[in-house]
């Protein structure tokens, strides 16, 4: 009897070719759909009901059987609701992380499990040893960032059937299959995490305040913005300041809704050499010595951790906080933290 | 071998057998090669003052009167819009005109429960903006038969003093069921005189959306009794974007748009000469094979529920009796209706998922007997609604069961269609449902 993997479709080439990897491995495939988010955005058109067509377009040309989850409740409450209260408080939280960790890692593997799965799979690109999360082969897509808070349960229990290959074999591979008949473009996932934009979508939950911009080395207003809570630390653009050399944003001041700015990239408050985290999550023994990821796809930064404080050799760029710090043993994601 | 057999590119459809007329026609040859003067040396602004745009002008409304003959009207009394939607939409505006001195404090509109979005849409803008005149509106759906048939009973209750509006399409979209439009006028008529007798002066409207009645239906303003009436260029082999609404005498109106005044300053734009050019010729020389046609198309009908009647999962023919044979209790095939609209021949396999059976069509040679067969092109419910992943209200109103409608394909023909190809899309689908069935069977 062949083991049954419920496989994520999201109807973009990744997952549609996973599908079609784990059939040629002779599992029993069931595609599901989970539908996450449907509700459009005033210029964005949420594409779900596209993406959905194109998931179960694959899977009834493959024969495999599909359902669609709705998680929109869930989804809500464990990854929006947490996100808006992130920014309230005036730190940038990263949703995708949250999606993985409480909704495609845990709802959607426990929903599996209870219809009969021994198995779920992604088109995520990461490889995992039955024990260990591992980078995935093409570094430049590797999404390991973005899973590292997933579950040893969920680790040991996911295949990604494309962890091992690179962007272009995947196209490729997809080619071959038939499968450039079959989509027409990436799938976005969640549409305010596509084109639209957080500060779009933010705005639709918080009204727009005006508040003062201040210059962190004068102390003088240079100018208004619309609301601490739309802004991030690092941003450099979309302030509005006319011409010159950019202002990054180096501070908030979310009760007073003042927004903090400087011209100089050396600027104290944008750099540092250590790192606060929170909510730290290790697999195994943590090594004191380990590379740390601060973004998707950035270079891995040699760090050592004392179990609550990351130090770098260096002085690094400051990431915001509600971000996360991803922690690498070699190739193993072993886990990592968030950052304070 | 690659699992997904790609015979067929996106970019050039070469070979299809194409079920969804309802959603879209080709171009036929007459209306493209009229069209093309307009888009080049008869490229002028039908406004200017010179005498080639002096000429363009007289083609336009020449174009016009031609097409509104064609439903027994006045070129004055169409507006040319950019196509049903928006048409619908122009033909609610009756409700905000209309009700300027209205006298009462709440209102009603009417709409048949199988509307197509567009009506709903634009039904609930005209209750929002006669709701913030203060009026109470309220829209209410009017019941229809299993077959899709208006519940005149239904109607007669729900049209009482309040209502302002009515609207009922001539042909749905999904269904192909024809509503007795005349009859409908006739309840409103009586109405309309109770109220004159009674004094009252609440303006009383009846809208018909005929965008898919005019391949196939001989269409008389006079005889329909309709105070407005949508049309369809893309429905008839005409372009895409172009409709028009028929506005009867003594009907106020209110633009979308504002502007340069076109089309009595109902409709502003520089008007779409080619558009309405090959609408005009496309309904013409539909119109002129109304009968032939229609004979064509139920010969289809009957030879594609033929092929579908051997189907391992029954078929349940919408909008027509379904018959069984009194002995055997096996399905039988049905009569031909009146109420039904010659191109169409919707069709539910109970227990199969219909949009499995979209794609697998698209690809015929993962189940086909025949690896080289063509794919089929067929849809479920109206394109619209079905791309946002709603459920059919029309198959809802007629009182289908989830599982029923889930497994409801639209299927209607026209002029890329042939006898043959009818019956080799048959047996396609039926032996498309055949693999879906004995997959289930295996789960």
């Amino acid at each position: 009897m062949s083991k049954t993997v419920f496989l994520g479709m999201s109807g973009g080439v990744d997952s549609s070719l996973s599908a079609i990897l784990l059939k040629e491995q002779g599992y029993n495939v069931v595609g599901v759909y989970m539908k996450n988010w449907s509700r459009d955005l005033p210029g964005m058109k949420c594409p779900w009901a596209e993406d959905l067509a194109d998931a179960k377009r694959v899977a009834t040309k493959l024969g495999i059987d599909f359902h669609v989850f709705d998680f929109e409740t869930e989804y809500k409450q464990k990854v929006v609701d947490y996100m808006l209260a992130e920014f309230k408080k005036g730190r940038t939280p990263n949703p995708d992380i949250m999606c993985n960790q409480e909704v495609k890692f845990k709802l959607f593997y426990d929903v599996a499990r209870e219809q009969g799965a021994d198995l779920i799979a992604t088109g995520h690109y990461a490889q995992n040893d039955g024990k260990n999360l591992l980078k995935a082969v093409d570094e430049n897509k590797d999404q390991t960032y973005f899973l590292y808070r997933i579950s040893e349960d969920a680790i040991a229990h996911t295949l990604f059937p494309i962890g091992h290959l690179t962007k272009p074999e995947v196209k490729k591979l997809a080619a071959e299959k038939g499968l450039d008949n079959a989509y027409k473009k990436e799938s976005m996932g969640v549409c305010f995490v596509g084109e639209v934009g957080m500060k779009d979508f933010l705005k639709e939950y918080f009204p727009v305040t005006p508040g003062d911009i201040i210059d962190e080395d004068t102390g003088e207003k240079v100018g208004t913005h619309e609301g601490a809570i739309f802004y991030t630390i690092g941003q450099r653009s979309g302030l509005n300041l006319g011409g010159g050399l950019p202002y990054y944003v180096t501070r908030k001041d979310m009760p007073r809704n003042l927004l903090y700015v400087s011209r100089n990239l050396n600027a104290r408050e944008l750099w540092t050499r250590e790192l606060e985290l929170e909510d730290v999550i290790i697999r195994g023994e943590a090594p004191i010595k380990l590379n740390v990821r601060l973004r998707h796809r950035a270079p891995l930064i040699p760090a050592t951790f004392d179990g609550q404080k990351l130090t770098f050799a260096q002085e690094i760029k400051r990431p915001a906080a509600g971000q996360s710090a991803v922690f690498y043993d070699d190739d193993i994601c072993i886990g990592g933290g968030i950052i304070k | 071998m690659p699992y997904l057999p790609a015979r067929v590119k996106y970019d050039i459809i070469t070979v299809m057998i194409y079920l969804d007329h309802a959603a879209a026609t080709p171009v036929i040859p007459q209306a493209l090669e009229a069209m093309r003067p307009f888009w080049s040396d008869q490229f002028f602004n039908p406004s200017s003052p010179y005498l080639p745009a002096k000429r363009v002008r007289e083609t336009y409304e020449d174009y016009k009167n031609r097409l509104a003959h064609l439903i027994g009207a006045k070129g004055n009394d169409l507006i040319i819009t950019s196509g049903a939607t928006e048409a619908n939409n122009l033909a609610f505006t009756a409700t905000i005109a209309g009700c300027t001195s209205c006298p009462l404090e709440s209102t009603k509109i009417l709409v048949l429960a199988t509307e197509h979005d567009s009506v709903f849409a634009a039904a609930e803008a005209a209750k929002n903006r006669l709701e913030s005149t203060n009026r109470a509106t309220e829209v209410e759906t009017v019941r229809v038969d299993q077959y899709g048939r208006i519940d005149l009973t239904d109607f007669r209750n729900k049209l009482d003093k309040n209502v302002i509006f009515v609207s009922v399409a001539l042909v749905n979209g999904e269904l192909g069921t024809i509503q007795p439009l005349s009859e409908i006028a006739e309840i409103i008529k009586v109405e309309r005189l109770r109220r004159l007798e009674n004094g009252e002066t609440l303006p009383l409207v009846l809208h018909s959306d005929a965008s898919q009645a005019l391949n196939l239906l001989s269409i008389s303003i006079s005889r329909l009794g309709v105070d407005l009436l949508t049309l369809n260029s893309a429905k008839v082999g005409g372009p895409k974007g172009v409709g028009a609404l028929y506005v009867g005498h003594g009907i106020k109106l209110q633009p979308l748009t504002y502007g340069g005044g076109q089309e009595r300053g109902l409709r502003a734009g520089t008007e779409n000469v080619a558009g309405l050019t090959g609408f005009t010729i496309a309904a013409e020389e539909l119109q002129k094979h109304l009968n032939a046609n229609r004979k064509k198309y139920a010969e289809f009908t009957q030879a594609l529920r033929t092929e579908l009647l051997k189907s391992p999962v029954k078929p349940l023919f919408l909008g027509v009796k379904n018959r069984e044979d009194e002995k055997t209790g096996a399905p039988k095939l049905p009569k031909p209706s009146d109420h039904q609209l010659a191109n169409f021949c919707p069709v539910s396999f109970p227990g199969i998922d219909a949009e499995r059976l979209i794609y697998l069509l698209e690809d015929p040679a993962i189940f086909a007997n025949d690896v080289s067969a063509e794919p089929v092109y067929v849809s479920t419910g109206a394109a619209c609604a079905a791309s946002k992943g709603e459920k059919s209200k029309t198959l809802q109103a007629i009182g289908l069961s989830d599982t029923e409608i889930a497994g409801s394909l639209r299927i209607s023909f026209g002029s890329t269609n042939t006898l043959e190809g009818i019956k080799e899309a048959g047996q396609l689908i039926v032996q498309a449902v055949t693999h879906e069935w004995e997959r289930i069977q295996n789960v």
